[in-house]
């Protein structure tokens, strides 16, 4: 069995926002859809205060209540844990979107352009079916589907790996098979301290946190 | 619209310079000739020391190409009234209008003569700072070289925008435009306000990154949270301008509370001018034959010896026996009263932070270790001390700087394995090598071409508005040092020019590049006006924009992912970038121009064939102006002079003159090649990035602690100036000191603010402001997905101001807010944080645009636009610091 997941490192983590960037090239989202961001955190107060960021996006819990909710079956679960929303399904309800503990689901009714009119890129990129419906991050799976089917090992080979991992310049996002005790993820888990956020919610997300080491 | 289902994709690599910490190399995707995506070019991983990432400017490359409000063909103004208030109705033209007109204006020019009768170029050109528009203009260099005088100095943000103390002290000292930690090994970095993660670069960040996992600790001092603070062990919230206070008490624990032996003693004595003898009227004491100045054997001397003393002209100050101590009893004397607790009332950190602080430099120090790097046996020396801007520029800079390369010198620290290191040489020659830069000099520290000062080569006549040569002796006279002088002046000299220099006059002809000084520079309300006066304006232009507002003719060049370039990458140069490769890598077009604009080196060949300039023109680009000569030992690729040549018919030549500089020319690979491939290097040695056993080579020292020469030249160009009846340098002529006394650097900003008009307690708040990774040095405030993603980092929609001080004032999140000077006032938003000291407001980036599309409707604000243009504020190295005082207060909500 293989569960995708992905590290966030936040001794790493800069909040340029760089895979933000990436993550709009790769999946061609509208202005202000935004599948993977960094959150720019306090904590505490002057002068004792802590400025953190911290990566956010689907969590790709292993309990996810976003497919629970949805009344389509729409949303659904991957084997390898990736949660998946079908756009010919999706009625556009977003129940699931208010059921996600990690706001990490988007609507957008209708198409929108970062000029008003498209730009050659964005009309080459474009996809109506995305209209109307729910969209969050993907973990790229196009990319790890098309990776595995050359042979490649997603979260090590830039082809099969999700845009944001690929162009984290802090190496901060790591991505991969968390039941792979060899895996690059599962060396991380096992060397460093982590949590993983709104844990007592019960979703099981596949978004781990580091922040130090054991 | 549907779905289009991609036929052809491709990946072409290309490169980004977008700002001074690249380049970035990368690739970009094109479906069916559209570009889509950038990704990092991950064939570069192994070779670049930032893993081959890209920074997240270079993600706005794609909309910067398809970017609707784009200049799509050369324009001419029809309004001759220019103004910010004037609509400039620019109207499109051919090409070959738009180079009539220029032509014609430039061959009038050079009919008259290249200089007025004051002296100064007719023709001026500004391009935007830090040497990065270099890396996109082509072949124009080649076109500036044949046409002669031409004056660069009328900044766009230097000086006050850049660490410009730094560059010219650290360039003196150690060879040091920039300095960096030597970051993949040092262990302990006291950073005062070095906004790595913002301005580091890719590779900034990724080894800062790793640094953090193998434990180096940084300690950031400043006086808001900044990301880079965000990343440190400890953020030590300082009071705004006092840093060198806080410094100067590192020094004294160092020097009084620990154990001398806790020092590299060694180093101090063999390789500084700890042990050089200074006699009773401060100069050395010199051999009376050989005039060489006289060292003591031990660090703590006092003696008596038959000796000279050399005043600054030459004159005999004192001989016969003569009272001496050592450079190093000097240095004890002068930081004897800068103890923790002086500091702490001015700086506001508690002593025994400070204490601590020095305590940990040292234990990290690693005293008497070496490191073996490339076959060497190097001292070990993990501790660095980072300036950043507004710390190292302006009033208070040369204290920085200097007790930062003290506390490198002290440890032993400096240009070695884990210290401090310079990383990049543009004062001296050769600029591509620093260490072949070393040279002998006097007194037997590294040559350094100073701007003469003494009675018979002084120039009493500058050679361009801002008067470097006459006025900052350390900004020397070479390709860059226009641009290191006092570049505001060539704006203020343009009201009112003081005594003793030519009246400054307007420039005839202004070429602007990749450069917006009417909203980058300070006081740019004045800098506008300035403008609206300039006869004819030609700019090189992407969207409109404030600067070329005032523009008589507007010139699209093609953009990043459109044009055409060859440029050197690797080896040491900005702050963080040195890396273990040298080589060159190529822009080139990904898909064809989007709008009529052209590659700027067929403009610079047209310009060049249009004002009988050609054969100077590629003789220029046949010596290597283009980056690289293009004749070597076994090759040559030279141009025909006599002839227009295409871009890539110069550039197969640079590239195949490239592929045998570093094949020693066993390859030839001309343009094809490069294209397929992008990039090519070769080794650079590790052991280059360290100084230290080129200057122990040659038997030279560290020109530390005290400072003779430029104590020495200081004397002597205050001579020359009142000798011409010139007294308006005397402030900054005294910051030429041996040892630099701390002066109340917060007070010279109240005190402006009384000329102004104001009350220190009327304006309560020292203005800041801050580095944006997304937008700094891009040229990309006009695009939609950099604001989309900077709106994520707190502060890129307001003004930042600390939370509690806000409550107080009754301003809560997001309220209307003023912030105003005496004569000046700016709307924004209220960000409220925790991280930022009370007394201190923050405005991140500049903006307060007005003309450039979509980033004129933000409604943020420019401390730009409050900031005083002025004497008073300006050091003797010709830079200000970016900070004002300010009041705030909550406005009505419309």
């Amino acid at each position: 069995m293989t569960r995708w997941v992905m590290i966030a490192d936040l001794r790493r983590c800069v909040g340029c926002q760089t895979c933000t960037a990436a993550c709009k090239h790769t999946n061609a989202t509208p202005p202000e859809v935004q599948w993977r961001r960094v959150l720019d955190m306090e904590v505490g107060e002057y002068p004792e205060v802590k400025r953190v960021f911290v990566p956010v996006g689907c969590m790709h819990c292993a309990d996810p209540p976003c497919m629970h909710v949805c009344p389509s079956t729409a949303t659904r679960q991957r084997a390898d844990g990736i949660v998946t929303i079908d756009y010919d399904l999706c009625i556009g309800c977003a129940y699931c979107a208010v059921a996600c503990p990690y706001q990490a689901r988007y609507k957008t009714d209708k198409a929108e352009f970062a000029y008003g009119e498209p730009m050659e890129s964005e009309k080459k990129q474009f996809d109506p079916k995305r209209l109307g419906v729910a969209t969050k991050c993907t973990f790229c799976s196009d990319r790890i589907d098309a990776g595995l089917a050359k042979g490649l090992k997603p979260g090590v080979d830039p082809e099969a790996s999700p845009a944001c991992v690929n162009s984290c310049i802090a190496q901060a996002l790591h991505f991969g098979d968390i039941e792979d005790k060899a895996s690059n993820v599962s060396q991380l888990l096992a060397e460093n301290q982590f949590f993983r956020m709104h844990e007592e919610l019960g979703t099981d997300p596949g978004f781990y946190y580091l922040w130090d080491k054991k | 619209m549907k779905k289009t289902v991609p036929v052809h994709v491709e990946k072409k690599a290309t490169y980004c310079y977008q700002c001074v910490a690249g380049p970035d190399l990368l690739t970009v995707k094109v479906v069916d000739g559209v570009a889509t995506e950038v990704e990092p070019n991950f064939a570069a991983a192994d070779i670049h020391p930032g893993g081959g990432k890209v920074c997240v400017k270079a993600y706005g490359l794609v909309q910067k190409l398809y970017n609707p409000n784009r200049v799509r063909s050369p324009m001419k103004r029809s309004n001759p009234k220019k103004g910010r208030d004037q609509d400039p109705g620019f109207v499109p033209i051919s090409w070959d209008e738009a180079f009539d007109t220029i032509a014609k204006k430039l061959l009038e020019i050079r009919a008259k003569g290249l200089t007025d009768e004051s002296g100064y170029p007719r023709v001026a050109a500004s391009f935007g700072g830090g040497g990065t528009p270099q890396s996109y203009m082509g072949t124009f260099p080649a076109f500036l070289g044949a046409w002669g005088a031409i004056d660069m100095g009328f900044g766009s943000g230097q000086g006050v925008k850049c660490t410009h103390s730094e560059h010219l002290y650290g360039e003196f000292w150690h060879r040091a435009f920039t300095v960096s930690p030597d970051t993949p090994l040092c262990e302990y970095v006291i950073s005062c306000g070095a906004n790595t993660e913002a301005s580091g670069g890719v590779v900034g960040v990724w080894r800062h990154a790793d640094a953090r996992i193998r434990g180096m600790k940084r300690v950031q001092v400043e006086p808001h949270l900044s990301v880079t603070a965000a990343c440190s062990s400890e953020w030590v919230p300082i009071k705004p301008k006092t840093d060198p206070a806080f410094l100067y008490a590192l020094i004294h624990v160092m020097l009084f509370e620990h154990a001398r032996e806790r020092l590299d003693l060694d180093f101090l004595l063999r390789h500084t001018a700890s042990p050089y003898l200074v006699g009773p009227h401060g100069f050395y004491l010199r051999d009376p034959q050989t005039r060489q100045p006289l060292l003591a054997s031990t660090l703590e001397e006092r003696v008596t010896r038959e000796a000279i003393e050399i005043g600054a002209d030459d004159e005999v100050l004192a001989q016969g026996m003569l009272e001496g101590e050592t450079a190093f009893c000097k240095l004890l004397a002068h930081m004897k009263p800068y103890t923790p607790e002086w500091a702490s009332n001015i700086c506001d950190v508690p002593a025994a932070t400070m204490r601590r602080i020095a305590g940990e430099y040292l234990d990290h120090a690693h005293i008497g270790e070496t490191i073996v790097i490339d076959g060497m046996t190097l001292p070990f020396r993990p501790v660095a001390v980072a300036l950043g801007k507004t710390v190292n520029n302006g009033w208070g800079g040369f204290e920085c700087c200097w007790a930062r390369t003290m506390l490198a010198a002290l440890a032993g620290a400096l240009e070695v394995p884990g210290g401090t290191l310079g990383t990049t040489v543009r004062l001296n020659r050769p600029l591509s090598e620093r260490h072949e830069s070393v040279k002998p000099g006097p007194d037997g520290f590294m040559a350094y071409p100073l701007n003469p000062t003494d009675k018979e080569h002084w120039n009493a006549k500058p050679n361009i508005r801002n008067a470097y040569r006459t006025l900052v002796p350390l900004a020397a006279d070479g390709p860059w040092s226009q641009a290191l002088g006092p570049t505001h002046f060539s704006w203020m000299f343009l009201g009112e020019t003081p005594p003793g220099l030519p009246r400054v006059t307007y420039p005839e002809l202004w070429f602007v590049y990749r450069t917006n000084p009417a909203i980058s520079f300070w006081d740019t309300r004045q800098v506008g006006e300035r403008m609206a006066s300039f006869p004819f304006v030609v700019a090189l232009a992407y969207t409109r924009d404030e600067t070329n507002h005032f523009a008589d003719i507007l010139l699209p060049d093609q953009m990043d992912l459109e044009s055409l370039q060859l440029i050197y990458i690797g080896g040491s140069k900005y702050i963080e970038q040195f890396w273990k490769n040298e080589g060159y890598a190529l822009r080139q077009p990904v898909v064809a121009p989007r709008v009529d604009a052209r590659d700027f080196s067929d403009i610079a060949t047209e310009l060049a064939r249009r004002t009988g300039l050609l054969e100077r023109y590629n003789a220029s680009i046949n010596r290597g102006t283009a980056g690289v000569p293009l004749k070597g030992e076994g090759w040559d690729f030279s141009l025909d002079t006599a002839r227009a040549h295409s871009r890539d018919e110069i550039w197969d030549a640079v590239c195949r003159a490239a592929s045998a500089e570093l094949t020693e020319g066993k390859e030839t690979h001309g343009l094809d090649w490069w294209k397929e491939h992008g990039l090519r290097v070769k080794p650079f040695p590790q052991s280059n990035w360290y100084l230290f056993p080129t200057l122990a080579a040659q038997g030279l020292r560290f020109e530390l602690p005290y400072q003779e020469r430029l104590w020495r030249v200081g004397q002597q160009l205050a001579r020359r100036m009142h000798e011409n009846d010139m007294q308006w340098w005397d402030n900054q002529l005294a910051e030429y000191q041996p040892l630099p006394v701390w002066k109340d650097f917060p007070k010279l900003w109240e005190t402006e603010l009384a000329r102004i008009g104001g009350k220190p307690e009327d304006f309560p708040f020292w203005l800041l402001t801050s580095r944006s990774m997304q937008y700094a040095w891009g040229g990309n405030v006009g695009l939609q997905i950099i604001h989309e993603v900077a709106g994520n980092v707190a502060g890129h929609g307001g003004v930042i101001i600390n939370a509690k001080r806000a409550e107080a004032l009754g301003i809560a999140d997001g309220d209307p807010v003023e912030i105003a000077t005496p004569a000046k006032s700016v709307r924004a938003k209220a960000v409220l944080r925790q991280g930022i000291r009370p007394d201190t407001l923050l405005l991140i980036a500049q903006f307060d645009h007005w003309a450039t599309p979509y980033a004129k409707d933000f409604g943020v604000p420019s401390m730009n636009s409050l900031v005083p243009m002025s004497m008073n504020l300006t050091d003797a190295t010709g830079s200000g610091a970016d900070v004002v005082r300010v009041s705030i207060k909550r406005t009505p909500r419309t």
